[in-house]
């Protein structure tokens, strides 16, 4: 009995088993069968893909090409000065465009004639070129003029918080000299730059070593050395220019940031006397939200001139602040003056040249920000025209708009 | 002066022992918390209050990147306006774009909403896609994969220490997310609009659906047209929510919300930037909440 029991069980068990192996069988098929289809699916992909990549031209190179944007500056002018006698004007012991001289003060680049002026169309070039360099430059085409405004280099791979910068470039003497006419708060050039160096501030051949220390709080050290071909300040025919600054920058709470600098300058002038310039700058800014700030920016400098053995002290400032509403608005009003003309004035007797200053309002509306539409007024009381003092008012809507692959500003 | 150097000094050198990260937003930052623990230093460049678009560059952040290990950075074209001067002028070959300190964030993501056609004739529309996924917490684990992933290459010692604590953080965040889900399911194909396409991560992720923006073109302000065209719509669609972030002006969603008896909704869109969203979890909580609630 107990023999067939387990003899049944086992013939149950042996036929369970069969049945099972068939089953199993039957899913190892349906599952190769799967795989194969699936194989087949893939090698098929693989060749399509195969055939669709890289149809690209052998030589192309249009991966690298250089970040370009192009800034147009111009402007619709209302000045109550005629445009002859606008062009001859003087800032008594600094600016002198008496046509009759070989002066070469005489540049009037932005805004110049009352009516409409199209003051530049810039080509704005930057490109990363290899592990150790990057590379800019800024092409500023003036109506009848190609300038080169800035082109340099600089490292990216040196250690101990250093970088060098080579080329032509503006000094970062100050704070508004490394600042592109694009990105001035005010369309006209602070008073004070424009007596010293004209329009193109402190820019030349040289190059430039600056240091971030290593420190919680901000602090940058730099020094450049320039050509010095600026002869409203420097001018011999050999290097000439040293520049040295110290610039620094604290954090009050999250909102408020301020940032001073003191500055110096040394060159020698045509007949290579001494020429030295000192700067202090202090900006606070007050962020109000996102797109609301308060900045207040002010600058003082002075040049010590030595002219045939005597020594001219010269010395002026601007004081600016600037509202940011939104970011659609803002609205600003500046301060500049002339404080310090200790210079042979004897050419302007009998004209009063005493209280040079001037004062400026503007609006502004950024439809986006890449556009920029600005109604500027100034009274300025620093001008000389035709041998007597000369108030000039200037109402002017500047069209500024930076077009394409244009980097971020810095603060 | 001499002494507040030196003191400087001496206090960065005590702190050499950790590496120091920094990133540019505050999420990034926290993420970075949790997988580098003790053995990191992290620094928030840019306040969770304001519009990452629009960061100041202040001259101290320079000073936080001239000393930085490694810059996290989200990359999709966020920091864009503010960034590359900061690192042109930090002077730290460390965190140059392509050094081994340097970390963008948005190649490890699969970036939703890609433009089919570029042009700033469409406001400011991002090349690479949205660049907002900070607050889809599905892709905190691929986010933070990508951050242990560099610290394990830039600290080598300590590779264990941070492949750990990604598993950790992992699995706890994973267990996190099925009842973060679980929750969510009600919350399908719910009607939304929002003032600039700042949660679409989000809404994607979780089915809700977003019938427009109170602003007419990315990075512009509302007009009165678009107003009234997208008051029309949520008309249609019996939209009831409006989401609003911290930092835009707040006027406009009012004006919509009174005009068809809807309900202003500020959502956080970085970690901390409405008070109560400190932590991750309390973040991604309340975005949760307050979208859904």
């Amino acid at each position: 009995m107990q023999k067939k029991l387990l003899l049944s069980l086992f013939a149950f068990t042996s036929l369970m088993a069969n049945s099972e192996t068939e089953a199993l069988k039957e899913q190892l098929q349906s599952q190769q069968e799967t795989t194969q289809k699936l194989l087949s699916r893939v090698e098929m992909l693989e060749a399509q893909q195969q055939s669709s990549t890289n149809t690209s031209a052998s030589f192309s190179q249009n991966a690298y090409l250089p970040d370009i944007a192009m800034i147009l500056n111009m402007s619709a002018v209302y000045r109550d000065v005629k445009n002859s006698d606008y062009a001859n004007y003087q800032v008594p012991g600094f600016v002198n465009n008496d046509l009759t001289t070989d002066d070469d003060n005489a540049e009037l680049p932005f805004n110049a004639n009352r009516g409409f002026n199209l003051n530049y169309a810039e080509f704005a070039v930057h490109s990363v070129v290899d592990p150790y360099f990057e590379a800019f430059a800024y092409l500023h085409m003036h109506p009848s003029e190609l300038e080169v405004d800035e082109a340099f280099v600089t490292t990216t791979s040196l250690p101990a918080g250093l970088r060098i910068k080579a080329g032509k470039f503006k000094s970062a003497f100050g704070r508004l000299n490394e600042k592109h006419q694009h990105s001035w708060s005010f369309d006209e050039q602070a008073l004070i730059y424009k007596s010293l160096f004209g329009p193109d501030a402190i820019s030349d051949a040289g190059v430039q070593l600056q240091w971030v220390a290593p420190t919680d709080t901000y602090i940058m050290a730099g020094v450049e050395a320039f050509q010095g071909t600026n002869d409203m300040s420097f001018g011999y025919e050999d290097p000439n220019l040293f520049v040295g600054y110290l610039k620094s920058s604290v954090d009050i709470g999250d909102d408020l940031s301020i940032l001073g600098g003191v500055s110096a300058a040394h060159g020698k002038t045509v007949t290579k006397e001494n020429s030295n310039i000192y700067g202090v700058d202090l900006t606070m800014r007050e962020q109000l939200g996102s797109y609301s700030a308060l900045v207040w920016q002010s600058e003082y400098l002075q040049r010590d001139k030595d002219v045939n053995a005597s020594r001219d002290s010269q010395a002026g400032l601007y004081t600016q602040i600037v509202y940011q509403y939104n970011n659609n608005y803002s609205t600003g009003i500046r301060y500049d003056r002339i404080t310090k003309n200790e210079i042979d004035l004897s050419s302007y007797a009998g004209i009063n040249t005493d209280n040079l200053e001037r004062y400026t309002a503007m609006v502004e509306y950024k439809p986006f920000p890449m556009s920029r539409l600005r109604l500027n007024y100034s009274h300025d009381r620093s001008k000389i025209i035709d041998g007597a003092r000369q108030d000039i008012n200037t109402v002017m809507l500047t069209l500024n708009i930076a077009a394409g692959a244009h980097g971020a500003h810095s603060y | 002066m001499k002494k507040i150097v030196l003191i400087t000094l001496v206090l960065t050198t005590a702190l050499f022992a950790s590496l120091k990260v920094d990133t540019t937003y505050s999420t990034l930052g926290a993420i970075t918390k949790k997988v580098g623990g003790d053995l990191v230093s992290v620094t928030v460049l840019g306040s969770s209050k304001y519009d990452p678009h629009f960061i100041v560059p202040k001259p101290s952040l320079l000073s936080k990147l001239r000393r930085a290990d490694l810059l996290i950075m989200n990359g999709g074209g966020l920091e864009l306006g503010w960034l590359p001067p900061l690192i042109q002028n930090a002077h730290n070959r460390n965190i140059q774009n392509g050094a081994k300190g340097f970390l963008d964030i948005s190649h490890s993501i699969n970036m939703i909403d890609k433009p089919v056609a570029v042009s700033r004739a469409f406001g400011d529309v991002h090349a690479q896609g949205n660049p907002h996924y900070s607050t889809d917490p599905h892709l905190v684990p691929i986010i933070a994969k990508a951050i242990a992933e560099k610290l394990m290459q830039l600290d080598e010692e300590n590779a264990d220490v941070y492949q750990k604590n990604l598993d950790t953080f992992t699995q706890k965040w994973q267990e996190y997310l099925k009842g973060y889900d679980a929750e969510l399911r009600s919350c399908k194909g719910k009607k939304v609009v929002q003032y600039h396409e700042l949660y679409n991560y989000f809404l994607k992720r979780y089915g809700i659906e977003s019938i427009g923006n109170i602003e007419p073109l990315p990075g512009i302000a509302p007009s009165s047209k678009h107003t009234l065209e997208l008051l029309m719509k949520m008309k249609r669609n019996g939209v009831k929510t409006i989401l609003q972030d911290v930092y835009h002006e707040k006027r406009t969603a009012k004006f919509i919300a009174q005009k068809v008896d809807a309900k202003v909704v500020v959502i956080p869109h970085d970690v901390g930037s409405v008070k109560g969203s400190e932590t991750l979890e309390d973040f991604y909580n309340m975005i949760a909440n307050r979208i859904c609630k």
